[in-house]
């Protein structure tokens, strides 16, 4: 695998973090968990809960951070499984004690690359600097992942998804013209943060084997998002026409390039829909045919994309009278067939039970741990020819229980034996 | 200074490796993202320039291949190489570490660019191919643009606003701006290409990667997937809870108590600084379950907080208070922030054909080590025709 015989020293917790993690795992990096008996990562005791057999879990609407006391166990919190992949190990230290600090530092030396996503300052407070890493290793590369970064005015800011989706604009890009923004209703910059994150890792990885030196890596949740905005930032900056403005954001409309029929129509049943795309002048002569040329079609108003998108409520509302009656998926397989880009809003259940092209692929793997059935999970959305990624990383295992690699860890890693092990855990260090 | 120059930057991660870019607006985040690591990246483009470059908006609103700010907002720190036919992007290939194409499989041996052809020529080519599905399945063949992979992948269906009160959806499902499925599968490939090269720093071997914008598209919805699996339910469109501010703006405000119940202290003292605290002063409202049971009395607090005050201010004081709050910003809105500027985030480069200069969003991470490379301005088409090609006959 890519990353084979390199070690994440991994304290990263929620989303953001471990979404860097899950990839570097599931590229062959081992990636050790170092987690908490006290103060569990709260994705692992929040709701929604991965049932029992046979049982249906908690609904959604429940999930707050403060309400993890009610959880089962440290190891059925479902939104862990969603972050947790690639083979994790997970171990458990309190880094309060002096033993148990002075065990992560060991770590430390036997480690290519430490990860974390507390708020900043907080292992400068257990001590555990970048400094004093770099004393016991100089070529650790350490990639903090933290809302606003470790420099800056505003560091101590506290962020969730929601909240860097809203000051960087990403929030105000979903929404229907002079309306408030309708937003994302997950936290897309949680994954699109750990995806910086993990380039970070490389990054830090490959100039570290051309030049022998580690680095401190700072990565926010802000910065990762700037450019997410494609030519919107520069047309407010250099043609002065901000975002926020009458008619603006377009909804599913996108005026450039100019295209038309372009956005989501209703299909037959209770709120489905399916989008249908025409880019060019044969999507949409390859539209026509597969509608059956219906008279209202030959409209000359219609015959050029200029004049499909002037025109483009009465067009949509045409568009959608053909679509109602038809099913999205069939709507979708004509359409495609026909030449036409075209495809059916699909929420998580279509994509786990109807997307033939996510099961093809081999999208989700079925992975548990001793706690939990397996499931299907997800990994890297990608394929590497000669060196395949795995979403059970190069364990080929599930999302790990809390502290299951204590001793496999602290043996294989560090040397130790079970007496010694033994006797930490007595003492209080491995919790 | 130079705006334009291929030259290396020593100190880059990247610095020394050259990646051929032959792609369609789809894939172009991943060849900026590689430039600002420190690769030179060589976007092959035919005589009339790649695609972007004819999408607006364009500057002064005046078309041209070289005022597409599309072309400009993804192609930054690239160099421009025109190529007449596909014997001339093999040519470059021939020097390169990396190709980013977007070639269907189909294409791609029609032109003779397929994998195996490429890997027999430099076996050390590291060949990453962006498409909307993927190498093979059933609809490897399949079109889609953005809004498309949006709606196959699974935001769109959980993005958007609620039902009226007859709970009828009376919207539809919305996709972002920004190409965000294109987006996040341009990232992809940078990552699948930083693993291919890690690997390839010890084995000496290229390989090809093969990233579906489809499945990127649809493995970013969180915790949608787990929700379904864990209780049956699916997520759908609905509000979020925002404060509109004294001047219009909206706050994000998730409930304090998200957090964690400790959360409250800190906010009540700011309240009552503020003095809009009312019935919250009531020390029943320090019990999680009471503060639960009677949310409306926090929310009418929080309402009048938002009554006098603006969007940033009202972002800040909750900000102090430790409360997740974000005011909701336009894209270019963001440049305002105060942080972003202290940590050096945005780059102005001079455009010397244009006699002005342009601010971009600069680095995603700050590297000690590595700093992020941003010295050019988006090229020019086939300003480094020439420069690319006697550069790179060294190697």
């Amino acid at each position: 695998m890519a990353l084979d015989g390199v070690r994440v020293l991994d304290f990263t917790r929620l989303g953001f973090g471990a979404q860097a993690t899950l990839i570097c795992g599931c590229l062959g990096a081992e990636v050790i968990r170092v987690e908490s008996t006290r103060f569990p990562d709260a994705i692992r005791v929040m709701p929604p809960f991965v049932p029992e057999p046979g049982e249906r879990g908690e609904a959604f609407g429940a999930a707050t951070l403060a309400n993890a006391t009610g959880a089962p166990s440290p190891n059925r919190g479902g939104i862990f499984y969603k972050y947790n992949t690639g083979g994790k190990r997970s171990i458990t230290v309190n880094a309060r004690h002096p033993k148990g600090l002075q065990l992560l530092k060991e770590l430390v030396a036997h480690s290519d690359v430490v990860t974390e996503s507390f708020a900043a300052g907080t292992l400068d407070r257990w001590g555990l600097s970048y400094e004093v890493m770099a004393e016991i290793r100089p070529d650790i590369v350490y990639v903090s992942m933290c809302g606003f970064g470790h420099e800056g005015p505003d560091t101590d800011h506290v962020t969730m998804g929601p909240t860097a989706q809203a000051l960087t604009g990403l929030t105000f890009m979903v929404g229907l013209p002079d309306r408030p923004p309708a937003g994302w209703s997950f936290s897309y910059l949680d994954h699109v943060g750990g995806y910086l994150g993990a380039i970070a890792v490389m990054t830090g990885l490959v100039h570290r084997s051309r030049t022998g030196a580690g680095q401190h890596i700072d990565v926010s949740q802000l910065e990762p998002a700037t450019a997410l905005s494609g030519a919107l930032f520069l047309d407010a900056l250099v043609n002065n026409r901000p975002s926020r403005r009458r008619g603006f954001p377009t909804g599913n409309r996108r005026a450039h390039p100019p295209a038309g029929p372009s956005g989501a129509y209703r299909a037959k049943g209770d709120d489905k829909w399916v989008v249908v795309s025409c880019r060019t002048q044969d999507h949409w002569e390859a539209l026509v045919e597969a509608m059956g040329r219906p008279q209202w079609s030959l409209d000359p108003r219609f015959a050029t994309v200029t004049g499909r998108v002037e025109h483009a409520d009465d067009l949509d509302a045409r568009v959608g009278t053909w679509t109602a009656g038809r099913d999205r998926y069939d709507i979708m397989e004509l359409l495609q067939k026909s030449g036409v880009p075209a495809g059916v809003v699909q929420d998580a259940a279509d994509r786990l039970e109807r997307d033939p092209q996510l099961a093809a692929r081999g999208h989700y793997t079925m992975l548990g741990n001793a706690e939990v059935e397996p499931l299907p999970l997800e990994g890297v959305p990608f394929r590497m020819s000669d060196t395949p990624p795995h979403t059970g990383g190069s364990l080929r295992r599930g999302p790990p229980c809390l502290g299951q690699d204590n001793e496999t860890v602290l043996s294989d890693v560090l040397g130790m034996s079970s007496e010694d092990i033994d006797a930490l855990s007595a003492e209080g260090v491995l919790s | 200074m130079s705006s334009s120059q291929p030259g290396s930057d020593a100190g880059a991660a990247l610095a020394g490796v050259r990646v051929v870019e032959l792609t369609d607006e789809s894939a172009e985040y991943c060849g900026r993202l590689l430039a600002g690591l420190g690769a030179v990246v060589a976007k092959a483009e035919p005589p009339e320039g790649a695609p972007s470059r004819h999408i607006g908006p364009f500057l002064g609103d005046e078309p041209g291949p070289d005022r597409s700010l599309a072309f400009w907002a993804d192609n930054v720190g690239k160099c421009s190489v025109v190529v007449h036919d596909d014997a001339e992007v093999l040519a470059l290939c021939d020097h390169a570490d990396v190709l980013v194409h977007t070639l269907r499989p189909a294409q791609a041996r029609a032109r003779g660019l397929d994998y195996a052809t490429l890997h027999a020529r430099r076996p050390s080519l590291i060949v990453c191919a962006v498409t909307p599905f993927g190498q093979d399945g059933p609809w490897a063949d399949y079109l889609a643009d953005d809004l498309v992979l949006m709606a196959l992948g699974g935001s769109m269906a959980a993005c958007g606003y609620g039902p009226g009160p007859d709970g009828v959806y009376d919207t539809p499902p919305l996709a972002s701006h920004g190409d965000q499925a294109w987006r996040t599968a341009s990232t992809y490939a940078a990552i699948a290409v930083l693993g291919a090269l890690v690997w390839r720093q010890q084995s000496g071997r290229g390989q090809l990667l093969d990233v579906s914008a489809h499945e990127c598209s649809a493995s970013m919805t969180e915790w949608h997937l787990m929700t379904y699996l864990c209780s049956g339910a699916v997520h759908r469109r609905g509000p979020h809870p925002t404060l509109t501010a004294a001047d219009g703006r909206q706050v994000a405000a998730l409930n304090p108590d998200f957090l964690g119940p400790h959360v409250f202290a800190g906010m009540l003292e700011m309240l009552e600084a503020e003095g809009v605290a009312g019935a919250l002063s009531d020390p029943a409202f320090a019990d999680p379950v009471h503060r639960a049971a009677n949310y409306r009395e926090v929310w009418r607090a929080l309402k009048r907080l938002a009554d006098k005050h603006d969007g940033e201010t009202l972002y800040q004081l909750g900000q102090r208070a430790g409360l997740p709050w974000g005011v909701i910003r336009s894209p270019d809105e963001v440049y305002g922030d105060r942080h972003l500027h202290a940590r050096g985030h945005f780059v102005e480069l001079e455009h010397p054909e244009l006699d002005r200069s342009v601010t971009y969003p600069g680095a995603p991470f700050l590297a000690k080590g590595s700093p992020w490379v941003m010295h050019r301005r988006p090229p020019l088409l086939g300003e480094h025709s020439d420069e690319i090609r006697t550069r790179w006959s060294d190697r």
